[in-house]
């Protein structure tokens, strides 16, 4: 079953962009070198190969084109003659006939000049002979440029025409233009069809599709057909004339009662008359359009008569009754449109039905088919009324009764509602005993019945332990009041001390908020560097004083400490170990600025440097034993600060591969052994 | 308009797009950029058929606008020939056209009076016999080497008969034979296909001649009978002279042109 749609039509170049197609083609896919110095025989081969290649290429473009296009003897009569109505069949066939011959003439042109090219004796004599091969083939193609250009545009049309299947089950709409063709096919299908006021809005065959009875059915919306005679029609109008002479459809003819599309009833009548021939042995439909403008009961006599007249003559062209095919609707107000459709429908079905029944080939359909009739039992006098179990009877005959089941909602309701009630699931459990529902079930935890493990005295234990706790919390109380009873009152100078202690908190808290309220989140200084100057010596001796504190010594060391009026540098490069002489008088106290310089392990140093430090001992506050220790702790130091990959060189932590190629790896017959190991 | 024309059937409900025509102004205006970076792009066979294509569109262009403006201009009104003889420096460049197109008329009928024999070619290029001949060895140890194959395309009577293989002196390959000639008539500037009838004189000798070979000036003798070329004295011709203008060798075709 050939499915008619022509989209997979390939595209057919014009005669200029194929030229270049081809000749690109063959540049791209044959050799480009050649030489003067090569064998003649492969100089030759080379052209031949060029001039067989373009060759081929025609060939195969052609025969595409060629196959693509359908033969207008093997479609369907339809396409064949909507072919012939819209491109001229002639001129089809002469295009396609031309670029057969075409194709003829480039084969044979290339054998000639292939061989030709077998006599070539020279690089430039094979050129000559290729170049004059293509030359022509080009030619020759260039004068096709016409029927090319035909070609394409017909390919354009054709892979734009609806895919109707002519053999499958369809609705024919014809009439006169403006008659509302195209507003029942909107109606009927999804198609969306241009529906304009004007005669001629619908120049094409359009295709709609719909469902009925869970079939396929195609609605086809033909141009409009004016009553004259056929050589006369225009190609719009031979495409209806087409689609009603070879589709085998259920033909909706649609007259416009109320002449609003321009033509009377008379006139439409006319055409159905003329048009007759068309529509023997379809089924046929006269269907009056716009009844919603003017009803039929409105016709005069006449008009009455004219319509009268279609029916019979529709009923005698498809075999059915008068008052089957005459039928009113509108397409505006969707009155008897359904109707119309079913009934087309269904006469169209019984037609093809009938069709096929006549056939030959129902038999073949017939002889394999078997309509089974079962007769009556003999005994046929006793019933046999389907058994149904007594619990059921019983229950429909109280529902008959009008006796309703008590639900749980109903339960809920009497309860106080949703939100209070709460369900009893245990009435729904399916038991073996019923009486079992609401018995306790025991609770295993781990594999233990949780009730074995239950002490039957524990209340009364506990009890007990409350008791003994109350009784100790009691003595301990009592005991605590006597020591109170011991406590002498404080005097009148301990008060206003206490006074005093609880007034500086106060105020050392208070102070303390203000400041970091102050600062916010910023960073705050720390109190050492404080900028406000409470941190004196002087300060110092006052508040420590008042306590009864002797702070000369203190005082003492922070003055060594300080810097103090001398240069500190030339006091460190003056005396020798005089730093370390006033050190050790202070008692160890001075861990001072030259302290704080960094020290080196070096070696290199100790030679320009006075006395070495290593001697000293070391300062009493740095948690080191003594010289020696010190010193390991600064190499130590030292060490862990020396620049790490100073000179970029590799070291023992980077990832090293001694030999690159390790020789029992890389060498050596594979004969015995495997790839790596030998 | 047919029923799937989507994208036209939207244009007719919807209109277009707002900025439609601006898209296209512009569209149309960057064309030429485009154009250019193409043209800049484009390499080796794409590159030359684009500059090729390129170029006959501007030689096309400017004619048009020559012939616009040769339109456009003001000219005076053409009085003709002036009316008394003028001096040469007065004499306009059109006349003086006339003048030699004259002057050449009367040189060509002198020169047709002049010789019979006057020939389209009248020079050829002579042709060495080792490019006319390729020497074949033959002998049963394939040492001698008397034998010759005719290069060249070679015109063969219908009734040829080949001597026998093993005496044969000048082979002509039956792959080069040629039997119709395209012949251009050159008063009716039409060519026709027509069947050669004899090789009538070969430039570069009489052995040719005999031989057929068929060479750029050679003259023909071609069957003109299809022309209906008629005598003074009313007899249909039917064999008349041509002259190769081609290298048949090398284009794998005879043209040639009739002599009257």
């Amino acid at each position: 079953m050939p499915t008619y749609n022509f989209k997979s039509i390939q595209v057919v170049p014009p005669a200029k962009d194929f030229i270049d197609i081809v000749l690109s083609k063959t540049q791209r896919q044959t050799p480009t070198v050649v030489h003067n110095g090569w064998q003649i025989t492969r100089i030759r081969s080379f052209y031949m190969r060029k001039v067989k290649h373009t060759q081929t290429t025609w060939h195969d473009k052609l025969t595409q084109i060629l196959d693509d296009f359908p033969k207008v003897e093997d479609i369907h009569p339809f396409y064949g003659d909507l072919l012939n109505v819209l491109y001229d069949r002639d001129h089809y066939k002469l295009a396609l006939g031309q670029l057969n011959t075409a194709r003829n003439l480039i084969d044979k042109l290339a054998q000639d000049y292939i061989r030709l090219v077998k006599y070539g004796d020279s690089l430039y004599r094979c050129k000559e002979l290729k170049r004059a091969a293509l030359g022509r083939m080009c030619t020759l193609m260039k004068k096709q440029d016409a029927s090319l250009k035909y070609l394409e545009q017909v390919r354009q049309h054709m892979s734009r025409l609806p895919s109707i299947d002519p053999a499958g089950r369809s609705l024919l709409l014809c009439g006169y233009p403006n008659v509302g063709k195209s507003s029942l096919m909107n109606r009927l299908t999804r198609a969306d069809v241009e529906v304009q006021p004007y005669a001629f809005t619908t120049k094409a065959l359009y295709v709609g599709h719909l469902d009925y009875k869970y079939l396929r059915w195609q609605v086809l919306d033909t141009p409009g057909i004016l009553d004259r005679p056929l050589e006369e029609r225009n190609t719009i109008e031979m495409q209806s004339v087409t689609a009603l002479a070879h589709l085998r459809a259920s033909v909706l003819y649609l007259v416009d009662v109320s002449e609003q599309c321009g033509y009377t009833l008379a006139q439409q009548a006319a055409l159905f008359h003329s048009i007759k021939p068309l529509f023997t042995g379809k089924p046929v439909i006269v269907v009056a359009n716009k009844v919603d403008a003017r009803p039929l009961d409105n016709l005069g006599p006449e008009e009455q008569a004219l319509m009268q007249g279609m029916a019979s003559e529709a009923a005698r062209a498809s075999g059915a009754d008068p008052a089957d095919c005459l039928m009113s609707m509108s397409a505006l107000s969707e009155t008897g449109i359904a109707e119309v459709k079913t009934a087309a429908c269904e006469r169209l079905l019984a037609h093809r039905v009938e069709a096929k029944v006549a056939g030959k080939r129902i038999t073949d359909v017939l002889n394999r088919m078997h309509v089974a009739l079962p007769k009556p039992r003999a005994g046929a006098a006793k019933p046999r009324p389907p058994v149904i179990p007594p619990g059921v009877a019983e229950a429909r005959a109280r529902r008959d009764a009008g006796e309703k089941r008590r639900t749980e909602r109903d339960a809920q309701e009497e309860a106080g509602g949703a939100g209070v009630y709460s369900a009893d699931m245990r009435k729904q459990y399916d038991l073996k005993d019923p009486a079992w529902r609401y018995d306790i079930m025991p609770e295993i935890f781990e594999g233990h019945n949780i009730a074995d493990f239950v002490d039957p005295d524990i209340d009364a234990k506990l009890a007990e332990l409350e008791r003994e706790e109350e009784e100790l919390a009691a003595a301990h109380d009592a005991e605590m009041a006597a020591l109170a009873e011991g406590v002498e009152e404080l005097g009148s100078d301990e008060e206003a001390d206490l006074a005093a202690i609880r007034k500086k908190k106060k105020e050392l808290v208070t102070a303390h908020r203000i400041r970091k309220a102050a600062a916010g989140n910023r960073p705050v200084m720390p109190a050492k560097h404080g900028s406000r100057g409470d941190k004196t010596v002087g300060r110092m001796r006052e508040s420590l004083g008042a306590l009864g504190i002797d702070t000369s010594a203190a005082e003492a060391r922070l003055r060594s400490e300080s810097r103090g009026r001398k240069r500190a540098r030339s006091a460190a490069r003056g005396g020798e170990g005089g730093d370390s002489e006033m050190a050790d008088a202070d008692g160890g106290a001075a861990g001072g600025a030259p302290a704080k310089k960094r020290v080196h392990s070096s070696k290199s140093r100790s030679m320009s440097r006075g006395r070495a430090l290593s001697t000293a001992p070391p300062t009493p506050s740095s948690g080191l034993k003594d010289a020696a220790q010190r010193n390991k702790a600064v190499k130590m130091a030292d060490r862990g600060q020396r620049l790490r990959n100073k000179a970029a060189r590799a070291g023992e932590g980077d990832r090293v591969i001694q030999t690159k190629m390790p020789k029992h790896l890389f060498s050596g017959k594979r004969g015995m052994g495997k790839t790596d190991r030998r | 308009m047919p029923q799937n024309e989507h994208i036209e059937l939207h244009r007719k409900r919807y209109g277009q797009q707002l900025d439609h025509a601006e898209r296209k102004r512009k569209r149309e205006a960057r064309e030429v950029h485009k154009r250019s970076e193409y043209a800049k792009k484009a390499l080796g066979l794409k590159g030359k058929m684009f500059a090729k294509k390129r170029h006959q569109e501007k030689a096309a262009m400017k004619k048009t606008i020559a012939m616009h403006e040769e339109k456009d201009r003001k000219k005076k009104a053409d009085d003709g020939a002036p009316q008394n003889a003028v001096p040469a420096y007065l004499l306009e460049r059109e006349q003086a056209d006339r003048a030699k197109v004259l002057s050449n008329t009367v040189k060509q009928k002198r020169k047709e009076k002049a010789g019979k024999w006057e020939v389209p070619l009248p020079k050829v290029r002579p042709i060495a016999e080792d490019e006319m001949f390729r020497v074949l060895k033959s002998g049963k140890r394939q040492k001698k080497s008397w034998k010759r194959m005719i290069t060249k395309v070679t015109f063969v009577g219908p009734g040829f008969t080949r001597k026998p293989p093993k005496y044969e002196r000048f082979i002509r390959p039956s792959g080069l034979r040629m039997t119709k000639a395209h012949v251009t008539h050159p008063e009716l500037k039409a060519t026709f296909c027509l069947d050669i009838l004899g090789v009538k004189k070969n430039p570069n000798g009489p052995m040719y001649s005999s031989m057929g070979v068929m060479t750029k000036g050679t003259i023909l003798e071609v069957n003109v009978s299809e022309l209906g070329l008629v005598t003074p004295g009313g007899k249909v011709v039917w064999g008349k002279y041509a002259q190769i203008t081609n290298n048949p060798e090398n284009d794998g075709c005879v043209n040639a042109v009739l002599l009257v």
